[in-house]
């Protein structure tokens, strides 16, 4: 479970950086995909953890494309810092968000065969 | 042989074509401890272009590396990227490592998306790389010196590499020989087991 343990510390990062970024108190857009990811990262990651819902991680990738689209169109060419922090969070969230909850056990098909062998 | 050795799953196994498991953490860890060095080494050249540092150091060509890091080619990336040409390379690197860690000692066989995912990060995009590395040099007219020590460690994780990647390969063309069904294939590259799936590993067990 090391990638869910990332992702919610990215997450983390993620609700803090409209601070470390110093978003403008006007740009509401800004601040809500900002904070709104941040929840659904954090939430999606620790879903995982409870059996019924351990594939609420594959929905981290969606969260993760928004934010790699959102640094990309809000504004163009320059990036200003904070949106070049959503294109980064977004790509180490894809990287961690596809990564399995077992990840250095075999799938569990396979388990059980080699647990035959 | 004691009661756990017997029941516990063997997962390490020599993978053909070698005589030894490419997926073995002997094999790995050497790996994604040369990505994390050269992922360090990006994450310090994109802190220099973001200017959260005011210089690069350069013991060979000196200030050169600062005429790289700000060249029109590296702009035209960040154009790409939106993050410095650097900063995406550490990502890169950073999933070098990732991609490395995950997946069991058997992945080759049990995780083939995996392996091959590491695969592609690892193989295309590091060789690219590396030689765009060169290519700007040639073309700025400048040299820097961490890029080439990035570039020729994305040469070493190439040589280092290669190994479960091919085997992933040959053990997928195994299964597609054996069953010429598209579906198993399907389901095997995505870790799904599968009778012909295990007849295959067999095969594979009793042949390394």
């Amino acid at each position: 479970m090391w990638a869910r343990v990332v992702e919610v510390m990215l997450g983390c990062w993620l609700a803090v950086s409209p601070f470390v970024f110093r978003h403008p108190a006007g740009e509401l857009a800004l601040w809500a995909s900002d904070l709104f990811c941040a929840a659904a990262v954090v939430a999606l990651s620790l879903l995982s953890f409870w059996r019924p819902s351990r594939h609420a991680h594959f929905a981290t990738a969606v969260v993760a494309l928004w934010l790699i689209g959102f640094g990309y169109l809000y504004e163009p060419h320059p990036a200003p810092p904070a949106l070049q922090n959503d294109v980064l969070v977004g790509w180490l969230l894809l990287m961690f968000a596809i990564i399995p909850n077992e990840s250095n056990l075999p799938p569990r098909p396979w388990r059980d065969f080699f647990a035959e062998r | 042989m004691d009661e756990y050795e017997s029941t516990a799953p063997d997962l390490n196994v020599n993978a053909p074509p070698w005589k030894y498991n490419p997926s073995s953490w002997r094999q790995r860890v050497p790996i994604c401890l040369l990505a994390g060095v050269a992922f360090l080494i990006a994450a310090y050249m994109a802190l220099y272009q973001w200017r959260l540092i005011g210089d690069v150091w350069d013991p060979v060509f000196g200030e050169q590396s600062r005429h790289v890091l700000d060249s029109d080619v590296s702009e035209r990336m960040r154009r790409w990227f939106r993050v410095p040409d650097a900063a995406f390379g550490a990502l890169a690197y950073l999933g070098d490592l990732v991609f490395g860690l995950a997946g069991s000692t058997r992945r080759w066989q049990d995780r083939p998306w995996l392996v091959l995912l590491f695969g592609l990060d690892v193989i295309p995009l590091g060789v690219v790389s590396a030689v765009l590395v060169v290519l700007q040099g040639a073309v700025v007219g400048a040299w820097c010196f961490l890029c080439l020590v990035t570039a020729a460690i994305s040469l070493a994780l190439v040589a280092l590499a290669y190994d479960e990647v091919w085997s992933t390969l040959l053990y997928l063309r195994r299964v597609w020989r054996r069953t010429r069904s598209a579906r198993v294939v399907w389901d095997v590259f995505w870790g799904r087991a599968s009778r012909e799936a295990e007849e295959v590993a067999l095969d594979a067990e009793r042949r390394a």
